[in-house]
């Protein structure tokens, strides 16, 4: 027996609301402060915020963001 | 500095225009600095003393990080990103809005850069002025 048609709808809409749940879930979790650093040929690295020198990354890009001032 | 090739020398004009070229197309972008042999202030878009002081500081704390000189910072915090990138002897340093797309900001300065570097004056993605 075929589902009734505004099941059809109720489905569509969570399945929706699920997506852009999972979507805003993963962009928080993927935009936490990060410091990345890039070497020659394309390697890169990772230093998180509770290394020293992850730590030290973050008070000189601090800084710079001060120095920059909001938008103009 | 790691360098791809030596650079001339770069007028403070040429690196002045260039990031006028840069604010005017990056939307994101809050404050830049172009820097020279020395880590010297060619141009910046306020306190050039400070961007001196603060963009060597970075680079100093990321060259300790590794076994190498580093070619490029991108952090990323909740009051906004830095990114930093270093190529024939010079540097660029942008401070932006959160979430500014990383590879577009990367390539805007390496092209301003490289432009600079080749005698340029830093436009060198700006369309000729006859084009439609």
């Amino acid at each position: 027996m075929p589902p009734k048609p505004h099941r059809v709808l109720l489905d569509r809409v969570s399945g929706y609301a699920d997506e852009a749940a999972a979507y805003m879930r993963r962009r928080r979790a993927s935009r936490r402060p990060f410091a990345r650093l890039y070497y020659k040929g394309g390697r890169a690295e990772d230093h998180a915020g509770d290394s020293a020198v992850g730590g030290e990354l973050f008070v000189a890009a601090g800084r710079l963001i001060e120095v920059a001032g909001k938008k103009p | 500095m790691p360098d791809d090739a030596a650079t001339g020398v770069v007028s403070g004009d040429a690196a002045e225009g260039a990031l006028a070229y840069l604010a005017e197309m990056s939307l994101d972008l809050r404050g830049a600095a172009i820097l020279g042999e020395g880590g010297a202030v060619l141009a910046a878009s306020d306190r050039p003393e400070r961007w001196r002081e603060d963009a060597a500081a970075l680079f100093e704390v990321a060259d300790r990080a590794g076994n190498e000189p580093v070619e490029q910072i991108h952090i990323g915090t909740e009051q906004g990103e830095v990114f930093a990138l270093r190529h024939a002897g010079l540097a660029a340093v942008a401070v932006t809005e959160r979430f500014a797309l990383a590879s577009l900001t990367f390539f805007d300065l390496r092209a301003l850069l490289r432009d600079l570097a080749g005698g340029g004056d830093g436009r060198a993605g700006e369309a000729p002025p006859d084009a439609a």
